[in-house]
């Protein structure tokens, strides 16, 4: 069954290094990113004149919001997400109903594969970063396997969100836009470009009761140290809750949907 | 010339009264597109709420004048929508799909008709709703704006346009060179991160750049300055010279790209 599973994964990952350019504006897109926020924070730290804001120096802020929009590309979705709603929309789904294998399954390992590009990309040039500011990133090496341990998390609870607003395509046909909005929204909401500790304390408060603290927060307070390792035990607790609450959230659409279809497109 | 002008607006006419049953067909959508913008709106307003909680002002930029400085960003991605947003990223799929072939044999400009073919009408309500908030607010701001400064204020907001035009459409361009661009659009938005941000974050070198090379700052910091600080003619004479080189760029790639299509997939 795996080998069924990683031949997916194979297939998108050869076809993501025809696209070479889409890891080119990756790296554009995290670099360009970083130096804009780099320019606002630069501006307050100066004008206010701090050393540091809530527990963050500048140079600890930098890294911090350079590795949580390296993350946040990772776990966010256009490509996958907009091929499943086709799916659905054009009948293009029943190809899956007839064949032993898993809707879920199979796109995730597409959503992987398709991102495996910058898996490659953003490693090499987190290695660069390590070099270059050593100390800022993984303190020790247990960081870097709870860094792993917790991207991966991240990467299934936003494919299981995904999913269950994908799924709601079976009643609405085209559910594009929900998808184009959450992903807006979560550029932000998620922290990929504050970070969540510096949202106003009752936004704060908000976030902590939702599954958005484990898509980017988690994984880049473990790889930079600010979370205490007494606290990864809790999160990562947590965190899989979140997975299997979403996942099993997911299949319930799924299977509600799917006795709903009617294979229009096909 | 005169005669060519009325042609192309009449042409344009019949295109908008085109999408607009297009679009009504789609009420739906119609609905949904408008809620993808409350969204873009929001996160961006949250975002600058985030800064503003830690500093006073951004430069020159008071909170009132960021405020002032965002509507006018989002009414810049309203009104290109309206006029472009639709066309502009349909190039790369004309291209790959040979498309382009059909466009080519009508008897009209054929960057024009690439460029306006289709009026994204919901964009009316945005425009409408933003136009008003902008009103308002400039009336409540703590110093006086008078006439004058809303009239360079609409001239350097056109001119604006034109430059986001430009640029999104030579980034679209590049799928004559590359074959197949899909990433165009994730550049542009990235490239024009730099115009959703206030000038007076960056200094130095780069803010002249942004003025200049890069004219991201002329497409909404600039007119928001013109609106809040007063008209600056030097800087009004520079964005004209920029937005007519930028055209004049535009059109030269543009038929520098329809030399190179060899219309492979038609």
């Amino acid at each position: 069954m795996i080998k069924k599973y990683t031949a997916v994964l194979k297939i998108n990952w050869i076809h993501a290094l025809e696209y070479r350019a889409n890891a080119l504006v990756g790296v554009v897109a995290i670099l360009s990113g970083l130096f804009i926020e780099y320019q606002i924070w630069n501006l307050i730290f100066l004008s206010q004149g701090v050393e540091s804001i809530k527990g963050f120096s500048f140079q600890e802020l930098m890294i911090f919001i350079f590795l949580s929009i390296m993350v946040g590309q990772l776990k966010s979705s256009w490509h996958t997400s907009g091929e499943m709603i086709e799916g659905i929309r054009t009948g293009d789904i029943n190809k899956y109903l007839i064949r032993p294998i898993s809707y879920f399954n199979y796109h995730f390992m597409m959503f992987i594969g398709v991102n495996s590009l910058y898996y490659t990309v953003y490693s090499l040039l987190l290695l660069v970063t390590i070099i270059v500011f050593p100390g800022l990133l993984f303190p020790s090496i247990i960081n870097i396997i709870g860094f792993i341990l917790a991207l991966s998390i991240s990467v299934f609870l936003s494919y299981s969100i995904y999913y269950i607003m994908i799924c709601c395509a079976f009643w609405f046909g085209e559910v594009r836009a929900i998808i184009v909005a959450y992903n807006l929204s979560m550029i932000i909401l998620s922290g990929q470009y504050i970070p969540i500790r510096l949202f106003p304390d009752n936004v704060l408060d908000i976030i902590k009761l939702t599954p958005l603290l484990y898509l980017v927060d988690f994984p880049v307070s473990i790889a930079t140290g600010r979370m205490p390792i007494e606290d990864w035990g809790f999160n990562f607790i947590v965190s899989i809750g979140w997975c299997i609450i979403m996942w099993f959230i997911g299949s319930l659409v799924y299977n509600r949907g799917i006795r709903n279809y009617e294979a229009y497109g096909s | 010339m005169r005669l060519m002008a009325l042609r192309l607006i009449h042409l344009w006419l019949a295109f908008f009264r085109n999408s607009l049953s297009r679009n009504m067909e789609y009420k739906m959508n119609f609905i949904l597109d408008l809620f993808i913008d409350a969204i873009f709106y929001g996160s961006y307003f949250f975002f600058f709420s985030v800064i503003f909680s830690y500093v006073d002002s951004l430069g020159d930029f008071s909170k009132d004048a960021v405020i002032i400085f965002l509507i006018i960003t989002y009414l810049t991605d309203s009104v290109f929508v309206f006029f472009f947003g639709s066309n502009t990223f349909q190039v790369n799929r004309m291209v790959v799909k040979g498309d382009l072939d059909l466009l080519l044999l009508k008897p009209v400009n054929s960057l024009f008709f690439i460029s306006f073919r289709y009026v994204a009408t919901y964009s009316i309500i945005s425009t409408i709703l933003l136009s008003g908030l902008l009103l308002r607010l400039t009336y409540i701001y703590p110093a006086p704006i008078g006439f004058i400064n809303y009239l360079v204020f609409f001239i350097s907001f056109s001119m604006g346009i034109l430059i986001l035009y430009s640029l999104e459409f030579l980034v679209s361009c590049l799928v004559f060179w590359y074959k197949n661009f899909s990433v165009g659009g994730w550049l542009c938005s990235e490239l024009t991160k730099y115009s959703r941000r206030p000038d007076s974050i960056y200094s130095g070198t780069l803010q002249k750049l942004l003025f200049s090379f890069f004219p991201m700052a002329m497409i909404s910091s600039l007119p928001a300055r013109m609106l809040i600080f007063g008209p600056d003619y030097y800087m009004l004479l520079a964005q004209l010279f920029i937005t007519t080189l930028a055209l004049l760029l535009t059109i030269f790639v543009w038929n520098q790209g329809l030399i190179r299509y060899d219309s492979a997939s038609s």
